[in-house]
């Protein structure tokens, strides 16, 4: 009896070791290598177990880098894209909105007292900045995002802060619906970080509850629609594409699972 | 019985010096053969180019299928994309590496023949219509094909790397 007993629980801990290390390989960071410039992208849905049949909240945590492989400066991004799944529901009904004038030249506590109630999501930026003449250095930016609008389409600021330098850089993403795999898109053109600045390292996680109407509803939200023989499901998750200074247009795009409850 | 003893001497040494000669021969005409890593590149990116887009046909709705549980449809379409990936394989390997990179690409290519397995495998079990063995499988397979692409990350293959996007 006690042995089956410890047979049973030795056989669950190794099939619940078993998923954690399935779904841990897979939402380590994807690479792509184009030239000497290595771009790179990770990211995860939380929570894993979803329902099958109805959409539920979720944060999507999202990771990225651009690497050179030779250590040679990194290009200027002037456009960056990033495309979220058609199964995720990105709903701003009822939430408050910021405006750009609010975040200029504000810190990051400044910014969350001004536009606090249309917070969707914090993160960091790392910046590497290569002014002539002089060795380059790391910036390390706090970063903040916004639901806002940005005429008659949805968008989101992101509010990046640094201390030292003090730095305050606001980059509207305007999101778009299109087809395909990647139908939600979020766009931003970047000249607003100057000539000498270069994006190296980006970490983000989008969540955001709240109410309206007497209802409570999540910024996003997601379902595992997958059928009732399968346990888990794997979609292309995110696509990150940047346009670079010299022309040229790089990407990756990775997939993630998540199990049906 | 001394001259006879000399002569086998003699003889061995210009065997020795015969295959001593034919090894270098061989190694110089290697290494004068062996391609660049860009030559390599260029010479696997135009087989695996026609392959990866006769994949992408050949999976073309495979998700829908599975999504819809016609998983023996799904199974004929995986049998499709595993002869292609074999083939591809096959047609790949006896490209003559670059000298400096072989280590790495016999890495890749364990990867590659991993992964072909994976997908005979989940053809077998789709075809049996075992959905949760065949969804374990496409998680070793996603998860080889990203060890893959690390392998060869400094190469910059397109067409040759893993794309989870191709399969459907």
């Amino acid at each position: 009896m006690t042995l089956t007993l410890r047979r049973g629980v030795v056989c669950l801990a190794l099939a619940l070791a078993g998923c954690s290390l399935l779904f841990m390989t897979l939402a380590r960071a994807e690479r792509s290598q184009h030239g000497t410039l290595i771009v790179s992208l990770g990211g995860k849905l939380s929570p894993l177990s979803l329902p099958r049949d109805r959409a539920v909240p979720v944060a999507i945590r999202l990771e990225g880098s651009l690497r050179s492989a030779d250590g040679s400066p990194l290009p200027r991004v002037n456009r960056v894209e990033v495309g979220l799944p058609k199964q995720g529901v990105l709903s701003t009904r009822g939430l408050p909105t910021c405006t750009r004038r609010k975040l200029i030249v504000t810190s990051d506590a400044d910014a969350l007292a001004a536009c606090g109630q249309a917070l969707v999501g914090r993160g960091r930026v790392d910046l590497t900045v290569r002014v002539p003449h002089q060795a380059p250095f790391a910036v390390h930016t706090r970063l903040l995002a916004f639901n806002a609008r940005m005429g008659r389409r949805r968008a989101v600021l992101l509010h990046a802060y640094a201390v030292r330098p003090p730095l305050t850089v606001v980059i509207p993403f305007v999101i778009s619906h299109g087809s395909g795999r990647f139908s939600t898109t979020l766009a931003a053109n970047l000249p607003v970080l100057g000539r000498w600045a270069r994006v190296a390292e980006f970490k983000m996680v989008l969540w955001r509850r709240y109410s309206y109407g007497g209802r409570s509803r999540s910024y996003l939200s997601a379902s595992c629609p997958i059928p009732k023989r399968f346990t888990a499901g794997f979609f292309s998750f995110a696509r990150i594409a940047y346009k670079l200074a010299d022309g040229r247009s790089v990407d990756t795009a990775i997939a993630r699972g998540c199990r049906a409850r | 019985m001394e001259k006879a003893a000399s002569g086998v001497s003699w003889r061995r040494s210009a065997v020795a010096l015969a295959v001593a000669s034919l090894a270098i021969a061989t190694g110089s005409a290697q290494a004068a053969e062996a391609p660049t890593r860009s030559e390599y590149v260029e010479r696997l990116e135009s087989v695996c180019k026609p392959d990866a887009e006769a994949t992408q046909r050949a999976m073309k709705g495979a998700r829908s299928d599975i999504k819809a549980e016609r998983l023996k449809v799904a199974a004929r379409k995986f049998a499709k994309a595993t002869r292609i990936f074999g083939s591809t394989v096959k047609k790949i390997s006896p490209v003559t590496r670059p000298t400096a990179d072989k280590k790495r690409l016999g890495k890749w290519f364990t990867d590659l023949r991993r992964q072909e397995s994976y997908l005979r495998q989940i053809t077998s079990q789709l075809r049996a219509e075992n959905a949760v063995k065949a969804q374990r499988l496409i998680a070793r397979f996603i998860h080889s094909g990203n060890l893959a692409n690390n392998a060869v990350l400094p190469f910059g293959f397109n067409y040759c790397s893993f794309k989870f996007s191709r399969y459907g």
